[in-house]
């Protein structure tokens, strides 16, 4: 079905397997991004996504090839212990999120390097192209990736559907969700679980260090847009996936890397909305401030 | 075996992390410590920018323009919160991802094959630093060790100068205000700084280490110390320590130099979690079995 989709459309299909690819990447970034910035944990995704780094080279090392399949667990796990590792910090080392984000993201990132810098002297002819886990590459992607992303953002969405009053309860009144009998540790662990999964698709496409603008830039704009959380994820996911689509034929065309491209889109997207979003937004305050006899907050 | 560029080597990185981690233990304690990740991303455009212009890439003119997008990344995600329409976390997770995109877009359209890449900006080249040198007053030193020297010196004199006001808008920001020292300014003095330090560092160490040098040995202090002078000492302490000792491990395992050294202040960050005499987990652990 992919490939009847694919071939449909009006690209060469080199070029129509890189914007479907980055579109249903950008997809399930924006529509589990909101588990992050509405938390207040952005940040929390840009250490997640640094923490990948680890786990793609020892997936390598362990494994010898660069199929996507063992870098992508490797990946998940690693960043799903950056993520438990700042839980951690905070809660049981009584550190401030920041400074346990930081930790976390400089030690992570620290081992990462040190580990492909030994993949890269050991002469294993397999391994140029790990690179593209730091600073992302989508000329490389072939239908399998995006029959992956597809598999597992229809994971990540189907959980996020059945639990949606639960992570909605959790993320605006987590008193009330505790009081209730939810556990915070379970709603913790699955948003992690799920914002590990997003990070990790995205990695390779935007690499680890852009990777928190897909998470955020969609959010940030289409919060703007909306005041549901019903109506954020799937915006916010829209808006990411026309990010990654326009950004995957601009950066094809342009000859430009996908990644920074992607990200320069949803930042524009993000500071528009911000600025000109009708209720919300910067200049429509401005207006209704300078209108007299209108009461303002 | 220790060879003259060994010893360069480590006298540049802890140098460095000596200015890091004075300006990152105040970071930490004003509960920014994430500021520098972010600045030291968004300098590279101005770090590409500068070298477009005048094909330079160590000079006066890099450390100022790179540093004008550091402090232009601070305004921008200060702008964002103040509108409170975005939180202060995603201000800045909008911000530097955007200038770190415009810095590789230029390395890749202009500069590439040119002596700018992106492996020595993230990686860090320290393991060159040595090779590439000037002449001062006769003597041939290498451009680091000059540049990171002057950035120690002058961070120490900022830090000495701006002691008083420094502490008091950390710990008590209204007071330091009302008291007349000026305490918001103060704090965008500390920004401006932590700007032009991480290009420095950028320039010699690469990206991974800026961010560890201004956190984690100021992070490893904060188990350590309970009075801010101690815990300044305590933080240079743990990065000349993990200079030396990461320099060691690089060079038995034959691997990154600026890797080996975060990791190595990473471990130190470990012991202390664990160790410390009155905040660390063991301490606790035992102290709450007591009573």
């Amino acid at each position: 079905m992919i490939d009847w989709f694919l071939t449909a459309l009006p690209l060469p299909y080199p070029d129509a397997v890189v914007v479907v690819g980055t579109a249903v990447v950008g997809f399930v970034a924006g529509a589990l991004g909101p588990l992050a910035v509405l938390r207040r944990r952005s940040m929390f995704g840009d250490a997640m996504s640094h923490g990948t780094l680890p786990g793609v080279a020892v997936a390598f090392i362990v494994t010898g090839t660069k199929a996507p399949e063992p870098l992508l667990l490797g990946a998940a796990l690693s960043a799903a212990l950056a993520a438990f590792a700042m839980i951690g910090l905070e809660r049981v080392g009584r550190m401030r999120p920041d400074a346990a984000i930081g930790t976390v993201l400089s030690i992570s990132l620290a081992l990462g390097i040190v580990l492909l810098t030994y993949i890269a002297g050991s002469g294993n002819s397999e391994q140029s192209g790990l690179n593209a886990y730091l600073l992302g590459q989508a000329a490389g992607m072939v239908e399998r990736d995006i029959a992956i992303a597809l598999l597992l953002g229809a994971v990540a969405l189907t959980v996020v559907t059945i639990g949606f009053r639960v992570l909605r309860s959790a993320t605006f009144d987590p008193g009330f969700s505790a009081v209730a009998g939810v556990p915070t540790w379970a709603v913790d662990a699955a948003s992690t679980a799920l914002l590990a999964l997003a990070v990790v698709l995205g990695v390779r496409t935007v690499g680890a260090i852009l990777m928190v603008a897909l998470l955020v830039a969609p959010v940030v704009a289409a919060r703007q847009l909306t005041t549901r959380l019903s109506g954020l994820v799937p915006l916010s996911g829209a808006i990411g996936a026309a990010c990654g689509a326009v950004g995957g034929v601009v950066s094809g065309r342009a000859e430009l890397p996908a990644g920074p491209v992607i990200v320069l889109l949803a930042t524009a997207a993000a500071v528009l909305s911000v600025l000109f979003a009708p209720r919300r937004g910067v200049l429509a305050r401005i207006r209704r401030r300078s209108r007299p006899g209108v009461a303002t907050r | 075996m220790t060879t003259a560029d060994d010893l360069m080597i480590v006298l540049i990185a802890g140098l460095l992390s000596t200015a890091c981690a004075l300006l990152g233990s105040f970071l930490v304690l004003r509960r920014q410590a994430l500021l520098p990740d972010a600045v030291s991303h968004a300098v590279l455009p101005g770090i590409v920018l500068v070298f477009l212009l005048t094909g330079e890439r160590a000079s006066l003119p890099t450390v100022l323009g790179a540093t004008a997008f550091g402090v232009a990344c601070v305004a921008g995600y200060e702008w964002l919160r103040r509108t409170r329409i975005v939180g202060s976390d995603a201000a800045l997770a909008l911000v530097f991802p955007a200038l770190f995109s415009l810095g590789i877009l230029g390395i890749g359209q202009f500069a590439s094959g040119a002596h700018i890449d992106l492996d020595s900006a993230i990686y860090g080249d320290i393991t060159f630093a040595p090779l590439r040198t000037m002449r001062l007053a006769g003597v041939v030193v290498p451009t680091s060790l000059v540049i990171t020297g002057i950035a120690t010196v002058l961070t120490v004199l900022l830090v000495a100068l701006l002691w008083r006001p420094l502490h008091a808008s950390t710990f008590d920001p209204e007071f330091a205000e009302l008291g007349g020292l000026r305490g918001r300014a103060v704090g965008q003095v500390l920004l401006v700084a932590v700007a032009g330090l991480a290009v420095v560092a950028f320039d010699s160490v690469g990206a991974i280490l800026v961010i560890t040098f201004f956190v984690v040995p100021a992070s490893t202090a904060r188990l350590l110390a309970n009075r801010v002078g101690t815990m300044l000492v305590a933080a240079v302490a743990v990065g000349w320590l993990s200079s030396l000792a990461g320099h060691r491990a690089a060079v038995a395992f034959d691997t990154s130099i600026a890797g080996t050294i975060g990791l190595t202040s990473g471990a130190l960050f470990l012991l202390a979690l664990l160790f410390a005499p009155r905040r660390g987990l063991l301490v606790r652990t035992l102290r709450r079995a007591r009573s």
